[in-house]
């Protein structure tokens, strides 16, 4: 991916990493008629067209912020392909029903799908992690919650009153743990292949 | 993986292992496959840890803003019959961003700091409902070819119509500055900064370089300080506060 070119777009990213305020309506501006128009033929409404818009447009936050996110393609292609897919797996949960996911009409071009696809695995490990770090004992994620927040792992010893070297002896061991959990998994391979 | 292993991998990602230790690291890491899987799994884990709490602040005034947008845009599409000008193309607020910064380059080691030098509005583009159509249109047209006075009096009209709308304020604001009808501008600006929409923090931003325009060094400061570092403007607001100061 790294040796492709960046496209012009990647202004609407970095202006939802530096939360823009008129990046962002632009992007309302812009881009939510086509969304939400096909959404509303596809059995959904105004609602669910809001809501599915603020959650696409939180995963590319936390993407482009975790994992340095690159476009390489139109930010059209790229965010309708998210909402519309998006919206189909909500039908599905809704219908329970198999949806066929009609892809090559909506988009001719390569990067948005192989973006769009990194974008899917990246939530589903979100979720995976989300998930496994509930798994933890208290111990461990009062520890790293701790070790996250505050930064200088000095002070997280003396807040935790134990020593440095234990807490950051404790600190990798837990983020071990995690990694246990997350690899012992059933979906892991899926997402780590 | 032992607990050995996990603790080399976070000493390897803290950077804070010996250099002979970073070798024989990076060796297994190329010769141990599973040593590899497990450590690119730890890595993942320690950037989402980062993430979900080192950066809670930032991602919930983004969510808090996103909503406050989203809530906005969906209201004017639920009023009507809905429209959108596609007003300036991104290349010329672009352009002018450029010119803007140039400007600010060239001029910032040479002078005081003036309005004009700040203000960093673009070209606007308002949407469109039913029947103030073509009252928005003039504010519109007006306002982007700096015809204040007519802009002025145009987003008066409209917030006659609808007097709780923040864009209409916000711009009708930024012409009064432009006009030096301060009384005006900054008692829209300070009721917008105290409420909620998500022109809060620009019409801080905007009410402290009114401040400047009218050569209220002291005020301006003061108002600087309360422009949180969350926001777009806030590198700004700092760069003022220094050639104040």
């Amino acid at each position: 991916m790294s040796d492709k070119q960046i496209h012009e777009d990647q202004k609407f990213i970095e202006g939802l990493l530096a939360n823009n305020t008129f990046i962002i309506e632009a992007i309302y501006n812009k881009f939510a008629p086509k969304i939400i128009n096909y959404i509303k033929n596809n059995n959904g409404d105004e609602d669910s067209a809001k809501d599915i818009i603020q959650e696409v447009l939180i995963t590319i936050y936390n993407q482009a912020k975790q994992k340095n996110l690159k476009l390489t393609c139109p930010f059209d292609a790229y965010f309708y392909l998210l909402c519309k897919r998006k919206w189909l797996n909500e039908l599905k949960k809704i219908t329970n029903k198999e949806v066929t996911i009609n892809e090559e009409v909506l988009s001719k071009n390569d990067s948005a799908l192989e973006l769009a696809d990194e974008t899917a695995i990246f939530e589903d490990k979100q979720s995976l992690f989300n998930t496994m770090f509930q798994q933890l004992g208290t111990a461990c994620k009062d520890l790293l919650k701790a070790t996250f927040k505050i930064k200088s792992m000095e002070e997280v010893a003396k807040n935790l009153g134990v020593t440095y070297a234990y807490a950051r002896k404790k600190k990798s061991l837990c983020i071990g743990k995690l990694t246990k959990l997350v690899q012992e998994s059933p979906k892991y391979n899926q997402l780590y292949n | 993986m032992n607990d050995q292993d996990y603790i080399l991998f976070e000493g390897y990602i803290s950077k804070t292992l010996s250099l002979e230790d970073i070798a024989a690291f990076e060796n297994r890491l190329k010769n141990d496959p599973e040593l590899k899987q497990a450590f690119i799994t730890f890595k993942d884990l320690n950037n989402f840890l980062e993430h979900k709490f080192e950066n809670d602040a930032s991602l919930n005034t983004y969510k808090n803003n996103i909503h406050t947008i989203s809530d906005t845009y969906f209201n004017k599409e639920n009023t009507t019959a809905t429209k959108t000008i596609k007003f300036t193309p991104w290349k010329y607020a672009i352009a002018a961003s450029v010119l803007v910064l140039l400007g600010l380059f060239v001029f910032n080691n040479f002078s005081n700091p003036t309005y004009s030098d700040f203000s960093n509005y673009d070209t606007i583009s308002l949407t469109v409902r039913g029947k103030q159509e073509s009252t928005v249109k003039v504010a519109e047209t007006a306002f982007n070819s700096a015809n204040y006075a007519e802009a002025d009096k145009a987003f008066k009209k409209l917030l006659e119509l609808d007097g709780n709308n923040a864009e209409f304020q916000f711009y009708r604001a930024i012409a009064n500055i432009e006009l030096d009808k301060f009384e005006v501008s900054d008692l829209l600006l300070q009721k917008l900064s105290k409420g909620n929409s998500a022109y809060k923090n620009k019409a801080t931003w905007y009410l402290a370089l009114s401040k400047l325009k009218q050569k209220e060094n002291e005020e301006c400061i003061s108002i600087l300080k309360t422009i949180p570092e969350d926001t777009e403007d806030y590198k700004q607001a700092q760069k003022l506060l220094r050639k104040l100061e």
